[in-house]
């Protein structure tokens, strides 16, 4: 980290924090996200509420942040706050910087969580993240606590509202953008049509996380530590984020763990049914998994274009184009039949 | 004339002394790095084997299945598309099992240069 943006969030803090000095002990970047750097960084405060170490991560937007529909750092920290305070694990939110003066772009510091994030280890390796019974449940009892955050909430003003049913606004979406791409999709097409065809009604309409997977969570040995990457939430079905943990193509090569490649399908179903009080309707989840495959398919070409466009060169995003086929072979197994 | 061995030799090659000689060399965190570079390698390859050939059918059964010579690629389609869009290959609709065929098709030859595990695991 350099001097000067050292010393800005030294001041920074001994503001928000009400301290009387600050000093960033340790700070180097972590492995960023697509859309967002986080910086891990140590600090050492004096006097006020936090007098002490406290270790924390830093997260700003990435120089080239470009994903359309993913938040800035002051909305991902409203989205922290306010499933912080529904009961949701997730890293607790401190301070954000609003102002672009101080370090170039906004950014916040959270407190930091230990463990690891990483699906392929996650999916093969049974040492992380404790009993796969609890860990399956317990996902599904935290994601029923960010479903029980419910339309209106001010401070979550910023999140686009719709009337129509969830699904149909998804179609909706996916289509504008396919129309503006330089390249059509025949088969995400096809599949549009099937999604669109078996559309749920409206019915409850809930916070979701839209990225709620293996890879954005973070667990030790013992079990669970935090929900991370909330970057894609909205409003929404709460099935769609069911369906999302469940698809096949997030289960990181570990198919037969139907529950996000780390558990049983129904031990993830009892947490959240046990948290939520509500019968998950399993043949409607069916449904959602289609649409996992669907939003993933859209995502994967939107990271790819970022690449072939010049936008940013990343070897990453350019793999990412190449995972659309699978998803849309996938597509045709699950829609050819109806 | 170019001269050989010609790139998909040289890139599997390539690929090979990165897999035998570097990655074992590499320390954990690193060696996803190296494991994306080869598979973008893998992919670039099988693209080169494969040469005009799956674009140049894809384009032959467009232009059949809409009946239109003057078709390209990228209009062939995006009309493809629109047809699909508006319910041309819904349940009981007279030409879903043709259009329906072109899509697996079109998707195995995707499939066979972007990621074949999929075709294998299929398969086997």
């Amino acid at each position: 980290m350099e001097d000067k943006t050292r010393k800005a969030v030294e001041r920074f803090v001994a503001q928000a924090a009400g301290a009387s000095s600050v000093v960033v002990t340790e700070a180097r970047q972590l492995s960023g996200g697509a859309v967002q750097e986080n910086w891990l960084v140590d600090l050492e405060i004096g006097g006020g509420p936090h007098a002490g170490p406290l270790a924390c991560v830093l997260r700003s937007d990435s120089p080239t942040a470009g994903v359309a529909i993913s938040h800035g750092r002051a909305q991902e920290f409203a989205l922290l706050k306010t499933v912080f305070e529904a009961g949701v694990t997730v890293p607790e939110p401190l301070w954000l910087c609003d102002d672009r003066e101080l370090i170039g772009r906004p950014f916040f510091l959270m407190r930091r969580i230990g463990g690891t994030a990483a699906g392929h280890v996650l999916a093969k390796d049974p040492r992380y993240g404790g009993d796969r019974v609890e860990l399956a449940e317990r996902l599904g009892r935290e994601l029923a606590r960010i479903h029980s955050v419910r339309p209106p909430q001010p401070a979550l003003g910023f999140l686009p509202w719709y009337e129509e049913a969830p699904a149909l606004h998804l179609v909706a979406r996916h289509r504008a953008f396919l129309d503006a791409h330089h390249t059509a999709y025949p088969a995400l097409e096809w599949g549009l049509r099937w999604l669109e065809r078996h559309a749920p009604a409206r019915g409850l309409v809930s916070l979701c996380h839209r990225d709620f997977r293996t890879g954005n969570y973070m667990v030790d040995e013992a079990g669970l530590t935090g929900i991370l990457d909330w970057e894609f939430a909205g409003w929404s079905d709460p099935l769609e984020d069911i369906g999302w943990f469940c698809a096949k193509c997030w289960r990181f090569g570990n198919v037969a763990a139907e529950a996000g490649g780390i558990g049983a399908r129904e031990d993830f179903y009892r947490g959240y049914e046990g948290e939520s009080g509500r019968t998950i309707d399993r043949e409607a989840v069916r449904y959602w998994e289609a649409m996992a495959h669907m939003n993933w398919a859209i995502i994967a070409v939107q990271q790819a274009e970022r690449h072939c466009s010049g936008e940013e060169e990343s070897l990453l995003l350019a793999l990412t184009g190449h995972i659309v086929p699978e998803l849309e072979w996938e597509i045709l197994n699950m829609t050819e039949n109806d | 004339m170019r001269e050989q061995p010609r790139g998909d030799a040289l890139l599997a090659c390539a690929r090979q002394v990165l897999r035998e000689q570097v990655l074992p060399t590499l320390p954990a965190d690193r060696k996803h790095a190296l494991l994306m570079a080869m598979n973008a390698m893998a992919i670039a390859e099988r693209q080169l084997r494969a040469g005009d050939a799956p674009e140049a059918g894809e384009l032959d059964a467009l232009r059949g299945l809409l009946d239109d010579d003057g078709l390209t690629l990228a209009t062939g389609n995006r009309r493809l598309g629109r047809l699909l869009r508006d319910g041309a290959a819904d349940p009981g609709a007279p030409r879903r099992a043709a259009l329906l065929a072109h899509l697996r098709e079109v998707g195995r030859q995707r499939l066979a240069e972007s990621n074949p595990k999929v075709l294998a695991a299929e398969a086997g």
